[in-house]
């Protein structure tokens, strides 16, 4: 019975993980799909730098690694492009990251507005904050680091703010930030929870205290949890004054934007530079990657039930046929009773009823022992019985869209719970259906003969 | 004039034992008043059993009647069957057949199961039927507390429970010692004396059989001798320690004072 029970509450959660990973992975492809089209539109490029040489940590933006969402322009990011994995300074026990200890000198701004046909250069400041969480799927558990919230600081002057699109464009609550804010910030809708608040509240972040002017909306892979403020005020607040840790550059057309990415590399090898193009076609692997890894996992969910259905139907028929010996063998031993119930005036229908309802009952109490072990044992149980989600396949996928908080767990549902009694019922009804007909036809004189 | 309760007319039964064909019982016939203590006797494989099984509704004969208060048991179907050993019939086993997990009053209470007797109209039956065996205040106690011939008498006020016309009893002190012999066959004389209860016993101890008022005597599946019994038309038993005659009421025998 616990078998019984173990495998549904098995599946059940098997695939509640796998469909949240689905779900996950069918978002982050729309999200990245936004991302592209948002890149597309553009005419412009991006250009994004590395600084893997000279010990640039990366600002790990929601785990996806993501350059920052420059729309329309150049975006240098001291990070891997797409990689989510490499940033152990940036997070960890809750220490906040300043983005690496290298951030890249203000100065350089002034280096990249001299080149030709940059019309706009836009520095910003990022830093996450993370801590580590354990996370238990598929009978494992392994710690990764969730950042809890990203800050951007985006210099707040008219001149790029009221013409290049820097700012999210979803705002779904109070205003977006402006020119000449300070002391406020933008929060993600993903962070209204973390931070318990909304517009017009202050929270707290690294001791300091924000008033919240305005929510948005996720609208890519890599601005769920951003909180947007301005640049001063992140330089400050993160101890990073006169740092930045990404530039994105705004050519003055889309003719020119491989020319000034070149000039931009020539002048600053160590810089990474990615154009919009580039960066459009690292998008596409990530849409091909994540379209692979929902594959599998859509797969898996299919593979996991049909071996499933074959466990269930064993258990069900080893059931039904060990009610039946049981209760065969019970008959056999209780031939005299069977044989002085008849003779005292019990009709077949009485004794084979009589027989029936024993049959239920223990079946029934079987039932409900088996819950109880189920209940604890189901995650044990279950993970030997059914295969474990290949983790090779999506792992990283997994690890880039996962919120914090989506993790699997074996629970027995109430329905879950009736199903399995009244499969009880069932197979005890059907086990002890032919062991009471036998009882019922016992002939009296001959069952008196027994001793 | 006395009325028949049981009437077998021509009655046989034979069954095959592998190739052979058995002659159990052949062309019996035998009449039972109301009111008679009849003992069957006969040696192994005389048809005892097979005889107290047939007027049982147990089984089946394959020729003659059986006419239980004026119905022929014989023709009816095994529906009509469980119910007239319900109503009609109280059966008395060699070894008891109490069910182990029912105290006594529950086994009491199990023929009546299926009547419409009340919850309560049963369980006080059983209480006065277990008064009337001599059992009270053992309610509540299962079989295995109960000594031998404590739970032959909770089988004989289980066979009493639907007031049948006609008690059934198979070697009932074949697994008692003397002074449970006594003690049952005391009960069984008590109620045939005083209740009217008609009672046919089957058993091989002559002893035993010399109790009752008429004997019957089997062999080969016909009967071969009746005569009447010694000394229960004159309300009179036997010592089970010193063989000497005892009046039915004695609390200790008269010669050898031994408590009865």
């Amino acid at each position: 019975m616990a078998i019984m029970v173990s495998i549904p509450a098995g599946i059940s959660a098997n695939q509640e993980s796998t469909l949240n990973l689905t779900e996950n992975l069918g978002n982050t492809i729309t999200q990245t799909e936004a991302t592209i089209n948002q890149t597309l539109t553009q005419i412009d490029c991006s250009l994004s730098s590395g600084f893997e040489g000279f010990g640039f940590a990366i600002i790990d933006r929601g785990s996806s690694g993501f350059a920052p969402p420059s729309s329309g322009g150049f975006g240098f990011t001291p990070g891997q492009f797409g990689n989510g994995t490499g940033v152990p300074g940036a997070f960890g026990g809750g220490a906040f990251s300043r983005g690496g200890t290298t951030a890249m000198n203000e100065s350089l701004y002034y280096d990249i507005s001299s080149i030709e046909g940059v019309a706009a250069v836009v520095p910003s400041l990022q830093a996450s904050q993370g801590t580590n969480q354990t996370v238990e799927m598929f009978g494992r558990s392994f710690t990764r680091l969730v950042p809890d919230y990203v800050i951007e600081g985006l210099p707040l002057t008219s001149s790029l703010v009221d013409n290049y699109p820097i700012l999210p464009m979803n705002i779904t609550a109070g205003r977006n930030l402006q020119a000449g804010d300070s002391r406020v910030v933008l929060l993600s809708e993903n962070n209204t929870a973390f931070f318990g608040a909304g517009v017009g509240d202050t929270i707290d972040i690294l001791g300091q205290t924000f008033e919240v002017i305005g929510i948005h909306g996720s609208t890519g892979v890599e601005d769920r949890t951003t909180l947007y403020m301005n640049l001063s005020d992140a330089q400050s607040l993160t101890n990073n004054i006169g740092y930045i840790t990404s530039i994105t550059v705004f050519a003055d057309s889309s003719d020119v934007v491989t020319e000034v990415a070149n000039a931009i590399s020539s002048l600053h090898p160590e810089l990474s530079v990615v154009t919009g193009q580039q960066r459009l076609d690292q998008l596409e692997a990530m849409k091909t990657n994540y379209e692979t890894a929902l594959e599998n996992a859509e797969s898996t969910v299919a593979q996991t039930q049909s071996i499933a259905v074959q466990e269930i139907i064993v258990a069900v028929a080893a059931t039904s046929l060990i009610v039946l010996f049981v209760m065969l063998y019970t008959v056999r031993e209780r031939t005299k009773e069977i044989g002085t119930l008849k003779a005292i005036g019990f009709s077949n229908w009485t004794v084979m009823s009589q027989f029936m309802l024993e049959g239920v009952f223990l079946s029934l109490i079987a039932g409900v022992v088996g819950i109880a072990i189920a209940s604890v044992a189901a995650p044990a149980l279950s993970g030997l019985l059914l295969p474990a989600v290949s983790q090779g396949t999506f792992g990283r996928a997994f690890t880039s869209v996962a919120n914090p908080g989506t993790t699997a767990s074996i629970t027995l549902t109430p329905q879950l719970i009736l199903i399995a009694l009244g499969a009880a019922v069932l197979l005890g009804t059907l086990g002890s259906l032919y062991p009471a007909w036998r009882a019922s036809r016992t002939r009296p004189a001959e069952a008196m003969r027994y001793e | 004039m006395s009325e028949a309760v049981l009437k077998l007319e021509n009655l046989s039964k034979s069954y095959s034992l592998g190739k052979r064909n058995v002659q159990a019982l052949s062309n019996l016939n035998l009449q039972v008043n109301k009111g008679e203590f009849v003992a069957i006797m006969g040696p192994s494989g005389s048809g005892k059993t097979t005889l107290l099984n047939v007027l049982g509704c147990l089984d089946k004969p394959t020729g003659g009647k059986v006419l239980l208060d004026e119905v022929d048991v014989t023709k009816l179907p095994e529906k009509a069957l469980y119910k007239i050993r319900s109503s009609k019939i109280g059966f008395v086993f060699q070894t008891f057949n109490l069910l182990p997990y029912l105290n006594a009053r529950e086994n009491v209470e199990l023929p009546m199961e299926g009547t419409k007797k009340s919850k309560s109209e049963r369980r006080r039956r059983a209480s006065e039927l277990l008064g009337m065996v001599g059992l009270s205040g053992r309610e509540e106690h299962r079989p295995q507390r109960l000594s031998a011939g404590e739970q032959q008498r909770v089988a004989i006020a289980r066979a009493l429970a639907n007031d049948p016309a006609l008690i059934l009893a198979d070697e009932p002190t074949g697994n008692l010692d003397a002074k449970n012999k006594y003690e049952i066959v005391r009960l069984l004389a008590n109620l045939n004396i005083n209740q009217g209860t008609t009672i046919i016993m089957v058993t091989h101890d002559s002893h035993m059989a010399s109790q009752t008022e008429r004997l019957v005597f089997l062999s080969d599946g016909k009967i071969t001798k009746e005569k009447q019994g010694l000394h229960l038309a004159k309300k009179k038993l036997t010592c089970p320690y010193c063989g000497s005659r005892t009046q039915l009421g004695d609390a200790r025998c008269p010669s050898c004072k031994k408590r009865l």
